[in-house]
């Protein structure tokens, strides 16, 4: 791996990541805000019968409970914003972009390995994703326990729940790098990277709002990232076993196909 | 008793490279010694960045094997870049850095001092002023610039380049050839392609011409200009004599009082067989690899 590259990846990221970790943390911190504020409306929304309790979850989270609430807010569409800048796009354009570009002839011109030059990537955008993911889960334990919440919340779990976190948004780093080797441009990488995120979510949404295509979920990789069930000392192994698998298969193809491929003069 | 010669510093046997149907490059065969600057010769599309991009690993030949410095590019890759400098093709750089911030980007990622980029920075007039701007604000020809410092700057033993003095202008590529000169008195390897016959012919010490994926042709570029053909004009006072009478002039028109012909072999034998005091007027044309090019590919198939 080279330290170089690395740092020069975290680099061209800093900004961005600056301005994502900020919204990550604030993102968190209102979760449990909106918590209090809002759960004993949606109980008796539920109770009332008015709403089927399924149109009240998002995914696999609900705003029933903390851990709950936690869940919905990071499966909610804006976490998956904030962490798929980098485990998507960033991914998906960091190699294919400096092949549209150009940079990537000067780069290789350069005693580095291809292997090098990936895991350097992978590493650098893995930080990356593991710095908005612990901002998000920090505000919202810090925002929990300013709301006077955290009787409610058992923080035991919550390495386990990072680590869950982290395999998920792995899997998507990994399958937007490995796009990002296979095309010379960016736009099919990131068109497929979205599409491979967005198919989990589509596939997770519709399984908790309707119960004859449940069974679909667990096809959904976000299906297996499930904080609520973590905190409150339900955890199945499984869900990290899947995650990490599914992270580690495309790191495979991607070592296996980048060193083979011919990378001819860029147009 | 006369020592071993040196191991070539680029050895290429039968490369090929096959894009499906489509023969990049055919069955090279080449080598490029030590202290040499070697041409690369060929119009565009004829092979040339391909078979650079082989040597350095970009692309994986079809068959055929290849050694830099001693190392084979199948296998030791990354070392034969620790070794050498690249300038590639129509270079692209980080335009979000500046110029300097590429420099120290590349030099760091190459692992070796920037010993010479004071000197190639003074030399191509990129003063600290330049280097402190934005990539993207510079121009063709000062990318290009900054393109054969991030190439030469780490002092490699062996320098590759494409097309170098692309965008330069005529002051900047006359600083570049002076480096190369500089660069030769040094013992360093040059091995550059260029559709740029004049280039060629002012700094290489050998040219490998390339067509259609073929090597046509490996010259000494000075027995090159040496057996070339001049043009030769003459006129006399009054009628023009036999043309037939004059030694070594071929595709002979005559025009009047005026001869106009294509001279090969010796000069002075020529002058003295049409020297008379009706001589009126001789022009023999400075002999230029162009037309030794062109005859070149006008007469041969790739291959012969």
């Amino acid at each position: 791996m080279s330290g170089r590259l690395f740092i020069q990846t975290l680099r061209w990221q800093r900004v961005r990541l600056a301005v994502v970790v900020l919204a990550g943390i604030a993102w968190g911190a209102l979760l449990p805000v909106i918590y209090n504020a809002f759960s004993e409306v949606i109980r008796d929304l539920a109770n009332s019968g008015a709403f089927p309790e399924e149109m009240l979850n998002i995914g696999s989270g609900s705003l029933f409970t903390l851990p709950g609430t936690i869940t919905l807010g990071l499966q909610h569409p804006l976490a998956l914003a904030m962490l798929g800048i980098f485990a998507v796009g960033g991914s998906s354009t960091a190699i294919a972009g400096e092949r549209a570009r150009g940079t990537l002839e000067v780069l290789l011109a350069r005693p580095v390995s291809r292997v090098s030059l990936y895991l350097s990537i992978l590493a650098a955008l893995l930080l990356t994703v593991a710095i908005v993911l612990s901002a998000i889960l920090g505000g919202m334990v810090g925002s929990a326990t300013v709301t006077g919440l955290a009787s409610e919340l058992d923080l035991g779990p919550m390495p386990i729940v990072f680590l869950n976190g982290f395999g998920l948004w792995a899997a998507f780093t990994t399958f937007g790098l490995a796009m990002s080797v296979t095309f010379d441009r960016p736009g099919p990488a990131i068109g497929l990277s979205l599409a491979w995120l967005l198919i989990h979510y589509f596939v997770e949404i519709l399984g908790s709002l309707w119960t004859d295509a449940a069974w679909a979920q667990a096809y959904s990789l976000l299906h297996h990232f499930n904080p609520g069930e973590i905190l409150t000392g339900e955890l199945d192994p499984l869900d990290l076993v899947i995650v990490y698998a599914a992270a580690i298969v495309p790191l495979i193809y991607a070592l296996l196909v980048f060193p083979k491929r011919d990378l001819a003069a860029p147009a | 008793m006369e020592g071993t010669p040196p191991a070539p510093v680029i050895s290429i046997r039968a490369l090929t490279k096959h894009y499906g149907s489509v023969e990049a490059l055919t069955d090279l065969t080449l080598e490029v010694n030590q202290g040499e600057i070697y041409g690369f010769l060929g119009p565009n599309g004829a092979g040339k960045s391909t078979a650079i991009r082989t040597l350095l690993g970009y692309l994986h030949a079809t068959r055929g094997t290849a050694s830099v410095l001693g190392m084979d590019i199948a296998t030791e890759s990354v070392e034969i870049r620790r070794l050498t400098g690249y300038l590639p093709g129509g270079i692209a750089l980080y335009d979000s850095l500046s110029g300097e911030q590429v420099l120290d980007y590349l030099v760091d990622m190459q692992g070796r001092q920037p010993h010479r980029r004071a000197e190639l920075c003074e030399r191509l007039e990129l003063p600290t002023s330049v280097l402190k701007r934005k990539v993207r604000d510079y121009s063709r020809g000062m990318r290009q610039k900054i393109g054969v410092v991030q190439a030469l700057q780490h002092d490699p033993e062996l320098a590759i380049l494409d097309e170098p003095t692309e965008g330069l202008d005529p002051l900047m590529q006359h600083a570049f050839y002076s480096i190369l000169d500089d660069l030769r008195r040094e013992g360093r390897t040059v091995f550059f392609s260029s559709h740029v016959l004049s280039e060629v012919e002012r700094l290489c010490d050998r040219v490998a011409i390339i067509r259609a994926g073929r090597l046509m042709a490996i010259h000494d570029v000075g027995e090159l200009l040496a057996r070339r053909r001049r043009r030769v004009t003459v006129r006399w006072r009054g009628a023009a004599p036999d043309p037939a009478s004059l030694p070594g002039l071929e595709d002979v028109q005559v025009d009047g009082n005026r001869i106009i012909g294509m001279l090969s072999g010796e000069v002075a034998g020529f002058v003295r067989s049409i020297a008379s005091p009706n001589l009126d007027d001789l022009i023999i044309e400075p002999a230029s690899l162009e037309e030794a090019f062109l005859e070149y590919y006008a007469s041969e198939e790739p291959g012969q």
